[in-house]
């Protein structure tokens, strides 16, 4: 099934010395980087179009202030932590490629998990760029570093959030950085220097979804979060996104470029996704009978975003569209073979993927704060400044993995090359 | 070859391009970097600071502020007098529900004018239960209804509390005298502490707040009344700048029933301690274990 | 564990460790607690009327005044009086005022009493509040806490209360919430939870909500 052509034999190149070599390596990475026929500048330009506009709007926020954002002292957080969550979980996620093509040694996986590690990378980057557009006082951002700032850990679960989101952003960039340059040089990547990284990188994703539902669950003044099932259906819903986003990547890449994908990998993660997206529905199913037919005070928030309360329902058509979409895709999965209809499948990753960002997103993060804590209802919808500074970030987001994706595939399709000794690096 | 170095040309062209629209669409920042001096940038944490460099501190606050609002006030540091221990009791029977308090706060801690900004919120409830849900606060009917009570709610000064345990940086931590104080120079402006808060204790600067200078209230303290940054988190602080010097707070002053009792948990002679011995006394959402300063009690 | 944890971060860590902690207060004698002393104890509606047909009324001071060269002790007093509203329970004049002697108070045991030193009086019947008052728990109070570094100024009762119709009258509240609420219309009155009550009427009869 793996197709050996797709990866040129590794031969060391003489001369492509292990640490020398690397400004090379940079230097044809910017290349490759900006390299493209009309559709692939047509993309970038518009990413970074829709990156101009967001840093714009981010700017105008800074200098007035958060103000300018729909949040209040009701409603404190709102779009950028829910997008921020939802990212963390596709960076998670993407540790599903990782677990066959390691754990259950699937080689059709292995030869194209590198995706997988770059979809971590670039959706690290997004999550930690949500974390920093929300700050009041970005100026600010040092007092987080360990040692030069005050670091309250381990007491602050955001502390731990630093911790394990900066670590899977370097382990990620360690292996994918390891993996690309080693076979840039030519020379075969030694297992000692990336298989346990690898290994850590699992146990890592599921760390850095387990934190970031802390941060919440652990807040005993917030009953709508304050649930030990917060973690679980964290984990299941990145285990939706991670897998659906890499499917349709997976497509982009076989379709748009030479690198070899083969059925098999999707067909693996096809199938993970069926348990996943049932696994997903049958969480948020536990959590909403347990808020609902006990019908404690507690259940208000539960109430508010499935029903309304008080004539306040803001979030109704939102939350039934995600349960609607959810529920399509399940059937979807469930329903269609990825031999005879792909396009299903790749629907389904859409509206699964729009589901759980409306579910672990706006869904989750807003109803934690309505009824407030003193119980007024004071509603949120994100406003356009926030739509703007989302998409901006989403952007970015792409502009790395569009990037990470067309330098793996130069150099696994052995097009981006050190030079031999003789063209020399220096 | 020449295609090549057209190539290579328009690569240059399009980065040239995209930096400077990048720069533009940063422009807005511009404005915002002149509010941040230098000094104030790396400014140490609270407790880092020593008395010398503390000093400076307060006198280039004052100097900031009146540079911007025209306005000579005072900034002290007043520290946690030792022994004492306060605590804040209110009497749900004889609270009427005029939100003086709420008023008075809103003068003596400098608070934003356009919002009303108050560390306190007064809830109209219905008599036979302590449900919120059945509270509203914009009640604008001559008080007290007889069918209702009045709970003012702030900052509860927990011994056990979420905000504290959650700040990422410290900057917000609970003083020897019990309490709970923010460093508005070091700040984030993350609103952890504002998602942990049961009580809605905590406001965020969203802008920076505006008064008239006439209206500014030039008694001020470093952790408490100064008039905050925007982008940061500030909350009552029971007027420590008051009551470290032993006078009352303003909300109590501002009590026309005597629905609050303020004093020092550790003086068995205090009022506050009679009522903690002598009256039905609760605690708001105690099963949230915060263990909080603020009291409240009925008559019996 | 958490407790501990929570402690040890509380006061410690200061580079400098004499900013912890600022200076004791030394034990001494105490600062007073002053009482106001009430200027105008009550106030008694004549048949005249303002220009608004609101009755005008006369301060008792006027006539029953501290100086006996302004006491009034007139003989029409029984008619001048019928203006008093009195709702204080089932009282009468003479359960206050001493029947021969208008101008004194009278406690149960036929003390005379000065008008402004009325809250003696008070205390007879209202001694879980007097217990409350002189416990700090009732009544408005400004001044220091701590009665060693300041004074304290209290109210009186009759400053809340007035002597013939004690219930604490209705006000108006102030200063209504103005937060940001951005998703509705900034000019829009902020909305709540549940259904307004209905407004109660001024006049309606002041139920005994104080007691």
């Amino acid at each position: 099934m793996s197709n050996p052509s797709s990866e040129p034999p590794p031969v060391e190149i003489p001369g492509a010395h292990p640490i020398r070599t690397y400004p090379q390596f940079l230097w044809k990475a910017v290349g490759v980087a900006t390299d493209g026929n009309f559709a692939f500048y047509a993309w970038m330009t518009a990413l970074t179009a829709v990156f101009l506009v967001g840093v714009h709007a981010f700017a105008r926020q800074t200098a007035h202030g958060l103000a300018l954002t729909a949040l209040s002292d009701h409603v404190s957080w709102g779009m950028y932590i829910g997008n921020f969550t939802f990212a963390v979980g596709l960076a998670a996620g993407a540790v599903m490629m990782v677990i066959p093509a390691y754990l259950y040694r699937d080689h059709d996986m292995h030869d194209v998990v590198i995706v997988g590690e770059i979809l971590a990378i670039s959706a690290i980057v997004v999550s930690l760029a949500f974390v920093n557009v929300d700050l009041g006082r970005l100026d600010r951002a040092w007092h987080l570093m360990p040692v030069i700032g005050r670091f309250n850990w381990p007491m602050s679960m955001l502390t731990w959030d630093v911790v394990v989101l900066s670590g899977y952003l370097a382990i990620n960039l360690h292996v994918v950085g390891y993996l690309l340059y080693t076979r840039f040089r030519g020379a075969t990547p030694n297992p000692k220097w990336y298989v346990p990284f690898v290994f850590l990188s699992i146990v890592w994703a599921v760390s850095i979804h387990t934190v970031t539902a802390f941060l919440y669950s652990g807040l005993g003044g917030r009953p709508f979060w304050n649930t030990a099932i917060l973690a679980p259906r964290f984990i299941a819903s990145a285990f939706v996104t991670g897998p659906a986003f890499i499917v349709l990547a997976l497509q982009v890449v076989r379709r748009l470029t030479d690198f070899h994908v083969g059925d098999k990998p999707i067909a693996t993660l096809v199938s993970v996704l069926r348990v996943t997206v049932l696994l997903n529905l049958f969480l948020v199913g536990a959590e909403v009978f347990t808020e609902l037919y006990a019908g404690t005070a507690h259940s208000a928030s539960a109430r508010y975003l499935y029903f309304g309360l008080h004539g306040h329902n803001a979030l109704v058509p939102w939350i039934w569209s995600a349960i609607a979409l959810n529920v399509t895709a399940a059937a979807l999965f469930l329903s269609s073979s990825t031999r005879t209809h792909l396009w299903r499948i790749d629907l389904a990753c859409v509206l699964t993927m729009a589901g759980v960002w409306i579910e672990k997103g706006i869904g989750l993060i807003v109803p934690g704060f309505v009824p407030s804590t003193l119980h007024e209802l004071v509603e949120y919808l994100p406003n356009a400044l926030e739509w703007k500074v989302t998409l901006g970030i989403w952007a970015l987001g792409l502009l790395v993995f569009t990037v990470g994706l067309k330098l793996a595939v130069a150099v696994f399709t052995g097009r981006m090359r050190a030079d031999t000794a003789a063209q020399g690096s220096r | 070859m020449d295609d090549l170095s057209r190539r290579t040309a328009m690569k240059v062209g399009g980065a040239t391009l995209g930096t400077a629209a990048f720069a533009r669409a940063l422009a807005p920042l511009t404005e915002w970097t002149e509010d941040i001096s230098m000094e104030g940038f790396l400014q140490k944490h609270y407790k880092e600071l020593d008395r010398a460099e503390m000093e400076q501190v307060l006198r280039r606050l004052e100097d900031e502020t009146y540079a911007e609002h025209g306005v000579e006030v005072s900034i002290s540091d007043p520290r946690p007098t030792p022994g004492v221990s306060f605590g804040y009791a209110l009497n749900l029977s004889i609270c009427v529900g005029c939100r003086k308090c709420a008023e008075a706060c809103h003068v003596e801690n400098n608070h934003d004018r356009a919002t009303n900004n108050s560390y306190i919120r007064v809830l109209e409830m219905k008599k036979g239960s302590i449900d919120m849900e059945l509270g509203r606060v914009d009640y604008d009917h001559p008080v007290p209804d007889d069918t209702r009570f009045y709970m003012p709610v702030q900052c509860h000064q927990c011994d056990n509390a979420p905000c504290v345990k959650v700040c990422p940086v410290e900057a917000t931590w609970k003083e020897a005298d019990g309490i709970v104080v923010v460093d508005y120079n070091w700040c984030i402006g993350c609103r952890y502490c504002e998602a942990a808060c049961p009580y809605h204790a905590r406001r965020f600067n969203w802008e920076k707040p505006e008064i008239p200078a006439e209206e500014i209230n030039p008694d001020q303290g470093y952790l408490s009344n100064r008039i905050r940054p925007q982008g940061v988190m500030e909350k009552c602080t029971f007027c420590l700048h008051r009551t470290r010097n032993g006078r009352l707070p303003a909300c109590l002053e501002a009590c026309p029933t005597g629905a609050r009792v303020f004093g020092d948990l550790n003086d068995p002679a205090s009022e506050i301690r009679w009522v903690l011995e002598n009256k039905r006394v609760f605690v708001l959402k105690e099963d949230v274990g915060t263990r909080p300063r603020f009291f409240y009690f009925f008559d019996e | 564990m958490m407790m501990l944890l929570l402690l040890a971060a509380c006061d410690t860590g200061f580079a400098d460790p004499s900013r912890a902690l600022g200076e004791p207060v030394p034990d001494g004698p105490r600062h007073p607690t002053e009482i106001h002393r009430p200027t105008t104890l009550g106030v008694v509606d004549t048949p005249l009327a303002d220009v608004h047909g609101t009755p005008i009324g006369v301060a008792c001071v006027t006539c029953h005044g501290p100086d006996p060269a302004t006491a009034w002790a007139s003989r029409d007093g029984e008619a001048f009086h019928t203006g008093v509203a009195l709702k204080h329970g089932t009282l009468t004049c003479a359960s206050c005022h001493d029947p021969e002697e208008r101008t004194q108070l009278r406690l149960a045991n036929a003390t005379q009493l000065e008008l402004p030193d009325a809250m003696t009086l008070c205390a007879q019947c209202h001694g879980p509040q007097f217990r409350d008052y002189t416990r700090g728990s009732h009544g408005g109070m400004t001044g220091y806490w701590d009665t060693r570094r300041g004074p304290r100024e209290r109210n009186n009762c009759v400053d809340c209360h007035a002597a013939h119709a004690p219930a604490y009258a209705k006000v108006l509240p102030v200063f209504p919430p103005a937060d940001r609420r951005p998703l509705e219309h900034a000019d829009a009155p902020a909305t709540s939870s549940v259904d307004a009550p209905a407004a109660p009427s001024i006049d309606a009869a002041p139920a005994a909500h104080q007691d």
